[in-house]
């Protein structure tokens, strides 16, 4: 959360086209603290707290971009951008294809994803996959604090609109952080670490808990080797069909649901691509196909855990 | 068209019923939406409407009050004026109870024993065709028995000792099909080969280690001789001989896991040092099985030397689908009547095996004494 702060503090610093517009990201500083001290900084035209009103905002933003500014709209809960979801499909995404490139719509969409604390289905959304179907989005789900100041910033400084969601339970998450000039261009999977029998291919949350089922097997003398997207849209299978030509085994773990989604789309890309490289079945590990229930012990059987990610992997193995 | 009647599914999860009668008499006219036969299930008695109008048929042989029915079954057609009984109209009913079945039911087909298909990942199939490995006799260690990459890669290691290995089981099986389908003759004669043997040693004092040997010499002459005699460049297919147009030769190789025989492919068209260079690649490949298929697939011609073995003469196997097979004994110095004096010659003894159903005797000899007058005197042939 500091990491992406200090990269909209420096933009903000750097081009004054940038304003925020979202509820309670005034002088309250983001509920999540997303925009604290900035309200101080840069005043509250550069700050907007707005009603509870997500089409209305999201529209204004829209237009806010059409000509020539640089809204950032901080949802909270992404669960809250669905009521705006008019406005991104239909105007958002398509204005640069509509106008022939005259427009740009440089629109940062943010809002937290994740399942956790008892949340409930209405703040436990992660909805990556839906905004990765529509052409004329970019879609960045970071991992990490450098990954999120490097992409937020890149987010910031390009023409198309981005949908940046990061997992509420990856807010507090220290880790260090590049100073100065960093930037993530998107579509570039990183490999977190390298590994030769089996790829698992994890995003946000998930590559924490599949780092600690890494560390679990490599005891055992299982070695993963464990990618990255970092961005869901453009996403990057070169680099995991890069990884299957080595180990042949595949594991997709996204908490976000399975139909349609991240595992489904990398699974389809692979087996295009890379059929004879795959010396088992593709598996996708995701959060559970269900509204996310607010009891603690059932919410906790919903989305995959460490302990999960790594039985998939041995039954990957086994395969 | 004939309107077949067939037994309808009553209930979700019906697969027979019980046939209790026909409504209506065999010949009399229908209107559809009638009740035209009785089917009792399991749960209740039912009057089935005909869908359809024209005159009822009931098939001979079909079901009688009390025979079980198929779901599916075809039991009468209903026909228009001027139609008949379609001729191969099945017969359809299934036994009276107690009863034994008698053949029943075209309209099902009968279950087909279950195909016992072995299962391979994409991966291995790859790695199997690329190393060589016959993958169909290898146990898969994968879920279900699947074959992985692991199980092709553990059966090359095995294929490495004596015996065991795929590649033995590939030659036993290709060589008895060669001694069950062929008819091998095999020539053998003695060759001057002094001019070739001072070639040799020009080009080894001139190329070195890398210089090209006997054997690749051999094989350009082998070429030579086959351009001029084309009927040893065949195959036997199908129930033909069929001309070859190029000249590929294989080289038999002993390795190892066993005999493979690469193939160089348009040798006509190769320097003699090119058929070293690809020969020796081959060869290297072969030994560390990282040949393709591919490599020893297509050959017109084959030859083996035992030359190395310290034997003259011996009966090479044809390698199918191929015609012939030369088999190149040591060369040594012997001594040979010229004129009236006895002089120390390089002789070299081919045996050559042709296959006796594409070519006959007096061809396939004029074929070896051209390449034993190659062997005398190579002049343009080699184009050294």
């Amino acid at each position: 959360m500091q990491a992406t702060l200090e990269a909209l503090t420096e933009e903000m610093a750097r081009d004054p086209a940038i304003f925020v517009l979202g509820e309670g990201i005034g002088k309250r500083g983001g509920n999540f603290r997303t925009t604290a001290g900035l309200y101080e900084r840069y005043g509250p035209l550069r700050l907007c707290d707005t009603p509870i009103c997500e089409r209305g905002f999201v529209g204004l933003a829209c237009g806010a971009a059409m000509a020539g500014a640089r809204p950032v709209v901080d949802f909270m809960f992404v669960d809250f951008v669905l009521d705006a979801l008019g406005e991104i499909f239909n105007q958002i995404a398509k204005v640069q294809y509509m106008s022939g490139g005259r427009l740009r719509m440089p629109v940062l969409l943010r809002g937290c994803i994740g399942v956790g604390h008892s949340a409930a289905t209405h703040h436990s959304g992660s909805y990556h996959p839906l905004f990765a179907h529509i052409p004329g989005l970019r879609v960045a789900v970071p991992s990490n604090p450098a990954d999120a100041k490097g992409l937020l910033r890149h987010a910031l400084r390009g023409h198309d609109p981005v949908v940046f969601l990061e997992h509420r339970e990856l807010l507090g998450v220290k880790g260090p952080v590049p100073e100065g000039d960093w930037e993530i261009p998107f579509g570039r999977a990183a490999v977190v670490r390298p590994g030769k029998d089996v790829t698992v291919v994890a995003l946000s949350l998930m590559v924490r808990h599949a780092l600690a089922a890494c560390a679990a097997l490599e005891k055992e003398g299982i070695s993963v080797e464990l990618i990255d997207p970092r961005t869901v849209a453009p996403l990057d299978v070169d680099t995991v069909l890069a990884s299957v030509r080595k180990t042949g085994r595949l594991l997709i773990v996204d908490e976000a649901f399975g139909p349609f989604g991240l595992g489904s789309e990398i699974a389809a890309q692979v087996a295009e691509r890379g059929l004879d490289q795959l010396d088992a079945p593709i598996r996708r590990l995701h959060g559970a196909h269900a509204p996310t229930p607010y009891s603690p012990p059932l919410e906790a059987a919903v989305a995959p855990t460490a302990k999960t990610v790594e039985r998939a992997i041995r039954d990957l193995l086994e395969d | 068209m004939a309107i077949p009647i067939a037994v309808p599914r009553l209930g979700w999860s019906t697969e027979e019923a019980l046939f209790t009668g026909w409504l209506k008499e065999d010949g009399a006219p229908v209107r559809a939406g009638e009740p035209l036969y009785v089917l009792e299930t399991d749960k209740a008695s039912q009057e089935v409407e005909c869908l359809d109008a024209g005159t009822l048929n009931i098939l001979a042989g079909g079901p009688k009050a009390g025979d079980k029915v198929l779901v599916g079954a075809l039991i009468g057609y209903l026909l228009q004026p001027g139609e008949v009984v379609p001729s191969s109209a099945p017969l359809v009913v299934s036994a009276r109870e107690g009863k034994p079945a008698p053949a029943v039911v075209a309209t099902f087909a009968a279950p087909e024993p279950e195909r016992s298909r072995i299962a391979i990942s994409p991966r291995a199939l790859r790695i199997a065709a690329e190393l060589g490995v016959d993958w169909t006799r290898i146990e898969g260690s994968g879920r279900d028995g699947r074959i992985v990459e692991r199980d092709v890669r553990a059966a090359l290691e095995r294929g490495g000792k004596p015996g065991a290995g795929s590649v033995r089981r590939v030659i036993a099986e290709r060589l008895s099909r060669s001694a069950r389908t062929t008819v091998p003759v095999t020539l053998v004669t003695t060759a001057d080969a002094s001019p070739l043997a001072g070639i040799r040693r020009r080009l080894k004092e001139s190329d070195g280690p890398d210089a090209p040997g006997y054997t690749d010499l051999v094989v350009k002459l082998v070429a030579e001789a086959l351009c001029r005699h084309p009927a040893l460049n065949a195959r036997w297919e199908g129930d033909g001989v069929v001309l070859q147009e190029g000249i590929h030769i294989g080289v038999a190789v002993d390795t190892e896991a066993g005999l493979l025989v690469p193939v160089i492919r348009n040798v006509p068209e190769l320097t003699v040092r090119q058929v070293a260079a690809a020969s020796r690649d081959l060869a290297a490949r072969a030994r560390r099985r990282a040949l393709r298929p591919e490599e020893m697939q297509g050959g017109t011609f084959t030859v083996s030397n035992l030359g190395a073995f310290a034997i003259d003469a011996f009966t090479p196997v044809i390698n199918l689908p191929e015609c012939a097979v030369l088999g190149m004994g040591r060369i040594e110095r012997r001594p040979v009547a010229e004129g009236d004096a006895i002089v120390i010659r390089e002789q070299l003894t081919l045996s050559l095996t042709f296959d006796h159903r594409i070519v006959d005797g007096a061809p396939a000899a004029r074929f070896l004494g051209e390449l034993a007058a190659l062997i005398r005197g190579p002049g343009a042939a080699l184009g050294l």
